[in-house]
């Protein structure tokens, strides 16, 4: 047994107890600071100039005008800033476009004046001649040969990876296992479709805002909505040519994330505004804004054809999956390679072969986003298995179980599965919801609907990149915690507070969690791919344990003992087992720490997930991924259905009910988790029905909150069921891994198989809008 | 930008035709926001909200009296308006949000004259009347003339809207505001406005209003009269149902297409039908 499997034998009980958020109480009273909260002396406020046109070059500016209009500081545009590319994976982009425009909405100068009004007034005195060119906005377009060419020095940008040559492919991913081109003989049943998703906003409730200073030293601080202060710092840096030991980001409370405001989002430019004029610079994104000059999700198409023999066995698929990324690479490189990767869904297929892309094209960037690629692909292979099951004359349940991985079963490419929770999640989702007595007998339809219920099964990853976390033994006993993640919501404050206050034994409110600050927290990757409770935890809980290592050296000393005789108890006392008397509050010992022996008390510990084992490249072939997969973290599994009913005159389709099970290693915080399950499932139930970001060449036709429709609380179900497995995860902090994306990959399909089986039409494309769903129940009609 | 609260009518009057650039904030939910978004550049807001004479719902006789500034709130819960009239107080339930309804006036929703909002068609099939009053007196505009095209209305610019008018008759009268839209509280796809008088199964007085699918609310005379007098069978509905789907001129955009719209059309008067009559 592990040190980490004792441990969990003796749980504090706060391990699992839902527990009020920690920032609860100035939320609810309105006074949480959020980056727009902040305001510093002499503080300017700023505004930028969004490119009218998708695609075209920058022949002339001339803001003479709006330098001239009293109040405004400074006028930035492209040729004004210094020539440092920013990007994750390529570097591709500038922080405001310099000879050519690639989307509508590009930033292409900015202003900073005395108040918003101003600088918005100036912004309509820049004049900016273009020479108009011709706007790639279809995927496959942008692949053909002789395409117009978005990025004419793409083979010059610093890249991490290997290009293809298709001149506007952002880069392609080729996975393969087994012998898929004969595999098809062995086959029965074949399914083969064409499926299509769209680009969906991220709708955080915060839009993207920055405060940045530079001080007489030369060091920026930049307060900011972001998902990680060090990737902010970095991007920070790098567009200014500093050290990132000249730039300090803090994060104040933040409003939502989503995958959005990963990497960077306006804190280059507020900075460079505010080394152009000396001043503090303030730059709150409108919602218009945030929507035609921020990031999305990946839209695109994907092709799949699925093969399994008359019982049931699955036994070779072919995928092949177009992103659309967008005018700059931002994630691409790593989100289409995610999406092949779980093109295989969580089950065995022996045969397989995907080829994923993702394509520049003259639209918004698309970036990070709750699932990472994963939901495109599995709104694919999900929809493909009913169809499959539907052939098979099988159950969709029945067939999904037949093929579910189990343990020590490897996953795509030869990672192997640490726990197999599939079937579980199946079984759990399936008993809940009464699949068999709904899809048997029908549940009776309100006048005018029919219902229909629909299953979708998922697998994801939890474990990118390293963490550390530092905790520090106050004089009093209490402790604080650093480890610089960034809580954008979710909760993580609260879950790593309670990590420590169980290594420690003490209270809640003994227990300070530290800003994040990169002056003074751990160096931290960012609050994304499902890893804060998992990566950092481990890191957090490390710290404590730690600490507490280190009270019982002390407290050994102090009360003559082992430290195996020793035990905490509540609040932060140490004493000797067995013998009530025999105690030392935590103020004793760092009183002796720090004045008598030894020095104060500081746990620390970093961590960074190692895989069981390596990808096996002699077993498949393995092209273009810019991170390997074996190294994003151990797998995740859950079981969706969902219950609805479409109407038949509009083909509108309401979601009526919901289950949801999902292996989340162990909950830390029930509550927590059952909301990161209910958010991720509203929010998808918007990619599902409703949301779609369009374009009319080019130009965004919808970035309003008005145009563009999120699920609201009455088109939620009436009713979520949280159905939680915990099978402690070893090598997690109290057996717990992450659920935050897990939970929005299911929706889509799950969805669309209950379409299907409520009024046996397939809907193809997402959103499900009434206007497809009943043109779709048309042709079925038409069909039949 | 100057902001007033005249407390009388004939003072507002007086502001708004000293000054061409003027404009009439009544709740501001849509106002504000164009102001916002740079739409508009008033010189004067005209404050509404301290003007008694805009205020409140009054009944007279065989008509009720809805001031200008009464809110979607307060028309939604007034139990006056029922018979004819409930087709008013069934659009103003299921408009937009309650913050909305809190601050939004049916007299700025009137005057805004979107064609994808629920009080034009609701107040054409309720038969009502509007009263503009100018320096010079008011003017009694019937609904059907009021609105002429997307946000325009017969309103000239001099004039305010003091209050619409609700004839209580038809007695005996059944109505129905049936909204389709994207979400909850989105504007509609497609709205159906019904005011039905059913005497033993048989329509004795119809009046139907399709709104967001042209410029101004479609109402066509000869659909009242194919289901007046009928006893509303589902081929007489379908007809009725055709005429308006062949009338209508919506365009394609986020809500949908065109298409998609006047195909919905007969299937949701049927619906509107079917719904009024279940709550008799
Ligand atoms: C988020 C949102 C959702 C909405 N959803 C819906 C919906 O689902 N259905 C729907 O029907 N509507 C909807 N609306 C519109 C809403 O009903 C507004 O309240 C209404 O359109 C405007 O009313 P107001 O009192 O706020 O007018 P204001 O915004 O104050 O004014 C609107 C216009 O009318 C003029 N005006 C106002 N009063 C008078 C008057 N007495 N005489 C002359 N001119 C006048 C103003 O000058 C201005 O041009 C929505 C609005 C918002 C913001």
């Amino acid at each position: 047994m592990s040190a980490n499997m004792a441990d969990n034998m003796q749980v504090n009980p706060i391990i699992g107890a839902s527990v009020p958020r920690i920032e609860g109480p100035e939320k609810a009273s309105g006074r949480a600071i959020y980056t727009d909260d902040i305001t510093r002396p002499g503080m300017l406020h700023a505004a930028l100039l969004g490119s009218h046109y998708a695609h075209a070059r920058i022949l002339s500016v001339d803001t003479s005008a709006a330098r001239a209009l009293p109040g405004v500081k400074a006028v930035l545009v492209g040729t004004d800033l210094p020539h440092n590319y920013i990007g994750m994976f390529i570097k591709d982009q500038l922080p405001l476009a310099r000879d050519k425009v690639r989307y509508s909405g590009e930033p292409v100068a900015a202003v900073a004046a005395i108040d918003v009004q101003t600088a918005r007034r100036a912004l309509r005195l820049i004049e900016i001649e273009y020479e108009e060119l011709e706007p790639v906005t279809d995927i496959e377009e942008a692949l053909k040969p002789g395409a117009t060419v978005i990025h004419e020095q793409r083979d010059e940008y610093p890249t991490m990876y290997e290009l293809p040559r298709e001149p506007n492919a952002i880069c392609f991913t080729e996975f393969m296992e087994g012998d898929p081109s004969s595999a098809w003989d062995q086959c029965d049943v074949i399914v083969e479709d064409e499926y299509q998703v769209p680009a969906q906003y991220h709708m955080y409730m915060e839009p993207s805002s920055t405060v940045a200073e530079m001080d007489g030293n030369g060091k920026v601080t930049v307060w900011t909505s972001t998902q990680g202060v060090a990737r902010s710092q970095m991007y920070t840096a790098l567009a200014m040519g500093l050290p990132m030991s000249k730039v300090r980001v803090i994060a104040p409370r933040i409003g939502g994330g989503f995958g959005g405001k990963c990497e960077f989002t306006n804190q280059p430019i507020t900075a460079l505004l505010a080394q152009a004029t000396g001043r503090p610079v303030k730059l709150t994104f409108s919602r218009e804004d945030d929507m035609t000059m921020m990031k999305r999700r990946h839209g695109g198409r994907i092709y799949m054809k699925t093969g399994a023999t008359k019982d049931g066995t699955l036994v070779a698929r072919d995928c092949r999956i177009v992103l659309d990324g967008g005018a700059y690479a931002d994630e691409s490189p790593e989100v289409s390679p995610v999406a092949a990767f779980f093109s295989q869904g969580p089950y065995r297929i022996p045969n397989m072969r995907v080829e994923a892309w993702s394509v520049y094209t003259n639209l918004s960037r698309a970036s990070a986003f709750r699932g990472f690629g994963n939901p495109q692909a599995t709104f694919a292979s999900e929809s493909q298995l009913d169809d499959l099951a539907e052939q098979l004359g099988m159950d969709p349940v029945e067939l999904r179980l037949a093929n579910a991985l189990e343990q020590d079963d490897k996953f795509f490419c030869g990672k192997t599965i640490e726990k197999a929770t599939m079937k579980a999640c199946l079984e759990k989702v399936r008993d809940a919801s009464d699949w068999a007595g709904k899809r048997l007998h029908g549940t009776p339809a309100r006048p005018g609907k029919k219902r229909g219920i629909g299953v979708a099964g998922m697998s994801h990853i939890s474990g990118l990149a390293g963490a550390g976390a530092n905790v520090l033994l106050n004089e009093d006993g209490s402790v604080t915690l650093n480890c610089g993640a960034v809580d954008i919501g979710q909760g993580s404050d609260t879950i790593f507070t309670q990590i420590v206050a169980a290594a420690l034994a003490l209270d809640m409110d003994q227990v300070n969690f530290a800003a994040p600050d990169t002056d003074s927290s751990p160096y931290q990757f960012q609050t994304s791919a499902s890893r804060n409770t998992y990566v950092i935890g481990n890191a957090v809980k490390k710290a404590g344990d730690d600490v507490r290592e280190q009270i019982y050296r002390h407290a050994g000393e102090i009360l003559e003992c082992n430290s195996a005789d020793l035990e905490l108890r509540q609040g932060g006392v140490v004493g000797v087992k067995g013998v009530p008397d025999a105690a030392l509050p935590f103020a004793a010992i760092a009183g002796r720490a720090l004045w008598q022996e030894g020095g104060p008390i500081m746990g620390t510990h970093n961590w960074l997930y190692t895989p069981q084992d390596r990808m096996d490249p002699k077993r498949m072939l393995l092209r273009g991924f810019a991170l390997m997969p074996d190294a994003i973290g151990i797998f995740t599994f859950g079981a969706q259905v969902a219950e609805v009913e479409v109407d038949e005159v509009t083909g509108q389709v309401e979601v009526l009910e919901y289950w949801a099970a999902h292996d989340v290693g162990k909950a830390i915080n029930k509550a927590s988790v059952e909301g990161q399950i209910e958010g991720g499932i509203v929010q998808m139930l918007g990619y599902a029905l409703t949301e779609e970001m369009l374009w009319d060449n080019g130009r965004m036709i919808n970035p309003t909150m008005m145009d563009y429709k999120i699920p609201g609380m009455a088109d939620a179900p009436y009713k979520i069921h949280s159905l939680l497995i915990e099978e402690a995860e070893e090598s997690a902090p109290y057996g717990a891994k992450g659920v935050g994306e897990i939970c929005a990959v299911g929706p889509a399909p799950a969805i669309a198989n209950a379409i299907k089986n409520a009024v046996g039409a397939r809907v193809n494309q997402i959103p499900a809008t009434p206007e497809r769903v009943l043109k779709a129940m048309q042709s079925a009609d038409d069909a039949d | 930008m100057k902001y007033v609260e005249p407390t009388s009518l004939s003072e507002a009057l007086e502001i708004l035709a000293g000054d061409d650039e003027a404009r009439c904030l009544a709740g501001g939910a849509t106002l504000v926001a164009m102001l916002n978004a740079d739409l508009v550049e008033p010189s004067t807001l005209i404050g509404l909200r301290r003007i008694d004479e805009l205020a409140g719902i009054t009944a007279t006789g065989d008509q009720l009296r809805i001031g200008a500034m009464t809110t979607h709130a307060q028309i939604a819960v007034d139990g006056r308006l029922t018979g004819n009239a409930a087709v008013v107080r069934d659009a103003a339930r299921q408009i937009a949000h309650p913050a909305i309804r809190n601050m939004g006036t049916i007299g700025g929703a009137i005057c805004h004259a979107d064609p994808n909002a629920d009080f034009p068609g609701a107040l054409v099939a309720a038969n009502a009347v509007l009263v503009a009053a100018g320096q010079s007196g008011t003017r009694q505009i019937p609904a059907d003339e009021f609105f002429l095209d997307y946000l325009e209305t017969s309103l000239e610019e001099d004039e305010i809207l003091s209050a619409v008018m609700l004839p209580v008759e038809p007695s005996g009268a059944g109505a129905r505001h049936l909204k389709f839209s994207r979400t909850h509280g989105d504007y509609a796809t497609v709205s159906i406005s019904l005011v039905l008088v059913l005497d033993a199964g048989a329509c004795s007085y119809a009046r139907v209003a399709v709104g967001s699918v042209g410029p101004t609310p479609l109402h066509l005379t000869e659909v009242d009269e194919i289901l007046t007098g009928s006893d509303l069978a589902g081929e007489t509905i379908r007809q009725a149902g055709r005429k308006l789907m062949e009338a209508a001129d919506p365009v394609d955009d986020v809500r949908g297409s065109a298409e998609y719209r006047r195909m919905i059309i007969p299937g949701l008067l049927q619906r509107a039908v079917d719904e009024l009559r279940e709550v008799g």
